[in-house]
């Protein structure tokens, strides 16, 4: 058996496809995905922030004071207009003629004078992935309210200390009780799952057909057959050799989540992501990695079976591109809101382990979950090795 | 010695598989099976080298893999030796150097490790094998590629090293499938004398071709196996006597035509 899982291993080490697969995506997986992304959102919120929003207001005359705060405010630009209906504001909108309407009924203070309410319009394309716009305008408009509610009750001879009071009686200040850690974990920790277990996956694959059948396509399956030692010595080797490239896969990616993480948290100046990072202890990236272990061990025993049964190098990628997919759908259901790691879901394969992993980045996981999900992985990963070793003696597989 | 005594092999049909007429009137073919190894027997001595022929998908590759192991029968028995091969594969492996009709090297090792690779499988010292892969490098002149990748090959190194391979462990008994096909003449001439050199030792050596002129030069005695069924089986004396001036090509088209009408027959 370690003669062929040292003989597969060598040839795997001077194969550029397994080097790419196993070492260099992980290592550069992570920086693309921190740096990257992480730039182009942050230059995209800020663009978004920034932005000047053209408007026009109808009746401005109304409401002189809240025309005036919006006049001076940086993100917005005044413009004029002759159009006063609503459909006419909507067709300018649409031509681009400017971004906002926003619309003070003609009866505005009279209606304030009679203590009435009055119902204001902002026309404007909500379908904005960043609705900072609306943002500022509630803001100058909750300011306006405010000015309007406090003139009218001081109208009414209400005691100017109690105004504050009267307008808002019920103020509340949040507590959180969750550590910037936590926060990021329930927000990224799923992602970090949705990739580590594909990149083991992925990692296996490639080994996987060329070990199975590669061996077949180049005729040198049948010569190890005859070579005496027990077909079982012979898959377990090909089982371990696969086995290895998943895990050095796992293990390179894990490193290089923590490496990179550090690295451009330090570096880029996203503070959060440094402080998460240096919250995660050197034990859980350990237990995030004995995670991976057996479901690299379920992986690389389906994929050495699959590809033991095809024919060709290509019939194997046509069979295992399915299973691809397929383990994708525990991670998206694991990445759900709602769904969270218990007694039933930790009996569910990948997605416990990916609901295991979010626990560990958040620093909320219970060991003996983690026990119950580690138990039941190495269990399916017994079954599907004794199916590859059963299937391993098939001839009607091996001579197809 | 070898002895094959009424082997045989069906290979399981797809239940989605229609036959063709042609296939429907093979008499190898039933409702749900392919049998390809009908009824095969033959024996081979030490120092004999017996010529497997006959024509493509006769079963001479189903035969082969049998006698290797590499496949199981369903009925009938092979002895290597006294070892019953359906009995004690692994015994039985250890006697057998095969070369398949692929020369079934791993790429991205050397000529060197592919065959240092089954020397260990076969359990050979490191010692023991250094001292033999350098003696058949010598023998096949393999000296200036020993350390070259099997991708970086040309078909006749790559045979070579393939023969290297099937014979590191000294075998006492060795199966070769169609070893000089593809070959250039230079090559073909190492092939054969090294096949010659293990006829000098005592091995036994059984060999699939299509080329007449390597039976008649090499053979003791020749097997034709056709749709399943060892047609001919005795010495090159008996074999060249089925023809008018002892030309194998027509006594083994002699065969052929016998064991075709034989069929018919039967099948009427």
């Amino acid at each position: 058996m370690w003669q062929v899982y040292l003989k597969e291993l060598t040839e795997l080490m001077r194969d550029k496809k397994t080097l790419i697969f196993v070492i260099l995506l992980p290592i550069f997986i992570f920086p693309v995905i921190f740096g990257v992304m992480g730039l182009v959102l942050s230059s995209t919120t800020n663009k978004a922030m920034q932005e000047q929003h053209r408007y026009v207001i109808i009746n401005a005359g109304q409401a002189p004071k809240f025309a005036d705060a919006l006049f001076y405010h940086k993100n917005f630009k005044q413009l004029s207009t002759d159009k006063s209906t609503e459909e006419e504001l909507i067709a300018a909108i649409r031509n681009d003629e400017f971004d906002v309407a926003i619309v003070i009924p003609a009866d505005f203070n009279d209606k304030r004078l009679a203590v009435e309410q009055a119902q204001w319009q902002i026309i404007y394309n909500q379908s904005s992935q960043f609705d900072f716009m609306y943002r500022y305008f509630s803001e100058i408009l909750a300011n306006f309210n405010e000015q309007l509610q406090r003139d009218t009750l001081t109208q009414l001879n209400v005691d100017p200390a109690k105004l504050t009071a009267i307008i808002k009686p019920v103020d509340v200040k949040k507590v959180d009780t969750a550590a910037k850690r936590e926060n990021i974990g329930e927000k990224f920790g799923a992602i970090i799952a949705y990739i580590l277990i594909p990149l083991c996956l992925l990692g296996a694959s490639y080994p996987a057909i060329d070990m199975g059948a590669g061996e077949k396509e180049r005729g040198t399956l049948e010569t190890l057959l005859i070579c005496p030692i027990s077909r079982v010595s012979i898959v377990l080797g090909k089982f371990l050799t696969v086995l290895t490239t998943g895990l050095v896969g796992a293990l390179i990616t894990v490193g290089s989540f923590g490496l990179w993480g550090a690295i451009i948290g330090s570096f880029a100046g996203m503070a959060v992501v440094q402080e998460a990072m240096s919250a995660i202890a050197i034990t859980e990236l350990v237990l995030i990695f004995s995670l991976l272990l057996p479901i690299s061990a379920v992986f690389a025993a389906l994929l050495l079976a699959i590809s033991i049964y095809a024919r060709t190098f290509k019939e194997a990628q046509n069979y295992i591109s399915p299973l691809s997919i397929l383990i994708f759908l525990p991670l998206v259901a694991a990445m759900m809101p709602g769904v969270e790691l218990n007694s039933k879901t930790a009996l569910v394969p990948i997605m416990n382990v990916a609901l295991a992993i979010k626990e560990l980045i958040k620093g909320t996981a219970d060991y003996m979950m983690l026990a119950l999900i580690f138990g039941s992985t190495l269990v399916l990963a017994t079954v599907a090795i004794g199916f590859c070793v059963h299937w391993f003696q098939q001839e009607k597989v091996l001579f197809r | 010695m070898i002895e094959i005594q009424d082997l045989a092999k069906a290979f399981a049909l797809s239940k989605n598989n229609k036959l063709s007429d042609t296939e429907k009137q093979d008499v190898r073919y039933s409702k749900d099976a392919f049998h390809s190894v009908r009824s095969v027997s033959f024996s081979c001595g030490s120092g004999e080298v017996l010529g497997l022929l006959g024509p493509n998908g006769a079963g001479k590759t189903t035969t082969l893999r049998m006698l290797s192991t590499a496949l199981k029968p369903d009925a009938g028995s092979v002895l290597l030796n006294g070892v019953d091969v359906l009995k004690q594969p692994v015994k039985a492996r250890q006697q057998i150097g095969f070369l398949s009709a692929d020369t079934g090297l791993y790429g991205k090792l050397t000529a060197y490790e592919n065959i240092a690779y089954f020397g260990r499988l076969h359990g050979m010292s490191e010692q023991a094998l250094k001292q033999r892969i350098d003696e058949l490098f010598t023998l096949l002149n393999m000296h200036d590629f020993a350390n070259r990748r099997a991708d970086n090959m040309s078909t006749g190194m790559k045979q070579k090293t393939a023969i290297a391979r099937a014979v590191v462990h000294s075998p006492k008994v060795v199966i070769l499938d169609e070893p000089t096909t593809g070959l250039d003449i230079m090559t073909v001439q190492t092939v054969l004398d090294f096949i010659k050199g293990l006829k000098a030792a005592g091995t036994p050596v059984i060999f699939s071709t299509h080329h007449l002129d390597e039976v008649a030069s090499l053979c003791d005695r020749v097997v034709v196996i056709d749709k399943g069924i060892s047609a001919f089986s005795g010495d090159i004396a008996q074999f060249k006597t089925l023809s008018d001036k002892g030309d194998l090509r027509q006594a083994f088209l002699s065969v052929l035509k016998g064991s075709q009408q034989l069929q018919q027959q039967g099948a009427a």
